[in-house]
């Protein structure tokens, strides 16, 4: 049970990482002027630890993450940076969404707590995840205007590729 | 002890996130160069702003400094202004190109700046904070850029005492600017900005505007230091003299610097001076 948990957590990030940096990094959206959406679904993957890891344990796993995430897209320390944010929120948007006979299972997927639950607890970590991602890479609110537009619409389409994935997907574990 | 652990532990989530939010930071502005730029600019202006602050606070005490040498400064041109004038008017046919600086120097200024005064007074007094190694002595005068202060009474190592115009004792000789009639200044009011010019004879033509100076006679002051302005003038019954009222040039309670005058030949002008009573 617990193996399977573990080894469902490595492959998922195997996978998802791939998918990241092989496939949607080469995606460019733009639009003449409007260059604000970036997908970005690699979050999913701190989304869905397990309830039960260590709180410590789950930003320096994230931070390694975004570290790994930043080699390739030449951008040292902020997706880095992001993922130990959102996995130090993630406590707290647990917390804000807990159900109410709280958290019986450790996996945190829609199988578990359902679709509902689940789009909202990924909606607060990716809006969180992009806009410090998107702050930290503009590094000045000179620059305002752009995070916030790049935030929003890349929230939009991000969302939407996630939820499509954990719907075909639908991972139990 | 177990407290402390407590705390850690309970903690341990916020500490290990600010550490890799850190590290972030640091990765972020060490290896993206945009993002180092604007950490560079931005902490220019950080900085910019600290040593703008500090050097006011720099600037905050060392204006003593600077006020002292600017005072030296002033001191030194005066003094040229002085001997200059003193000069010229003696020998009105040489010209300026054959003079030598040792004929000219007549007047040496010493800069001071005022430590305590009395304005109020009937006898009024100014402590000067220079005594007699900055070598003031007794009966010097002492002026400010504006004019006339009044005369070094008593000397101590480190501060003289200045015996002020607007002083019952005080008596300075002046003149009249032009005219050339001269008499001695009192202070008889207890207006701080109006004095009484005495023993001017009657045969002088005055009028109100003309401008009063020190005469030169004294070894106290050099010739022509300006001392105010006549406001009115009168006869009293019986009296030879006119009694004229003198309206100060500036306010001698505003005064922070002065100058002390040094004439280099005193000695030989007082000997002089003072064989003549006999």
């Amino acid at each position: 049970m617990m193996n399977s948990l573990w080894s469902r957590n490595i492959i998922r990030t195997l996978f998802v990482l791939f998918i990241q940096l092989v496939l949607l990094k080469r995606i460019n959206l733009t639009f003449g002027d409007f260059n604000y959406v970036h997908l970005t679904i690699y979050p999913v993957i701190i989304a869905l630890l397990p309830y039960k890891m260590n709180r410590p344990l789950v930003i320096v796993a994230a931070f390694f993450l975004g570290l790994f995430v930043d080699f390739f897209y030449d951008s040292l320390g902020v997706h880095a940076g992001a993922c130990t944010f959102v996995a130090f929120l993630r406590y707290y948007f647990l917390a804000f969404i807990s159900p109410r006979d709280g958290y019986k299972k450790d996996a945190l997927t829609s199988f578990e707590y359902g679709v509902p639950w689940f789009l909202t607890y990924m909606s607060m970590l990716l809006f969180a995840h992009l806009l410090v991602l998107y702050s930290y890479e503009a590094f000045s609110f000179v620059y305002i205007k752009e995070i916030v537009l790049r935030t929003i619409f890349s929230f939009i389409a991000s969302l939407f590729l996630v939820m499509v994935g954990v719907l075909i997907f639908n991972p139990k574990y | 002890m177990r407290n402390l652990l407590y705390l850690l532990f309970r903690y341990s989530a916020l500490i290990v996130f600010l550490l890799f939010q850190f590290i972030s930071l640091y990765l972020i502005v060490s290896f993206n160069k945009s993002q180092n730029e604007i950490w560079v600019n931005s902490s220019n202006i950080f900085s910019g702003k600290i040593q703008e602050r500090a050097q006011k606070v720099e600037d905050f005490f060392t204006q003593q400094q600077l006020n002292d040498s600017l005072l030296r400064e002033n001191a030194k041109l005066l003094e040229t202004i002085i001997n200059f004038r003193v000069f010229s008017e003696k020998n009105s046919f040489q010209t300026f190109e054959s003079l030598d600086a040792d004929s000219l120097r007549n007047y040496s200024l010493i800069p001071a700046r005022v430590c305590s005064k009395t304005i109020n007074l009937r006898n009024n007094f100014l402590t000067l904070c220079i005594g007699s190694e900055d070598g003031v002595d007794i009966g010097m005068g002492v002026i400010s850029k504006d004019g006339v202060i009044g005369i070094v009474k008593r000397v101590s190592k480190k501060y003289s005492t200045v015996l002020m115009m607007t002083n019952g004792q005080s008596r300075i000789s002046a003149m009249i600017l032009g005219k050339g009639n001269h008499g001695n200044l009192i202070w008889t009011s207890n207006d701080t900005r109006s004095m009484t010019l005495v023993d001017v004879p009657k045969h002088a033509i005055i009028e109100v505007g003309d401008t009063i100076v020190t005469s030169g006679y004294s070894i106290s002051f050099p010739p022509q230091i300006p001392i105010g302005k006549v406001s009115d003038f009168t006869i009293k019954g019986g009296s030879n003299n006119y009694d004229i009222a003198v309206d100060l040039d500036f306010d001698l309670s505003t005064i922070k610097t002065a100058y002390v005058i040094k004439f280099d030949k005193s000695e030989e002008k007082e000997i002089l001076l003072n064989s003549d009573d006999e």
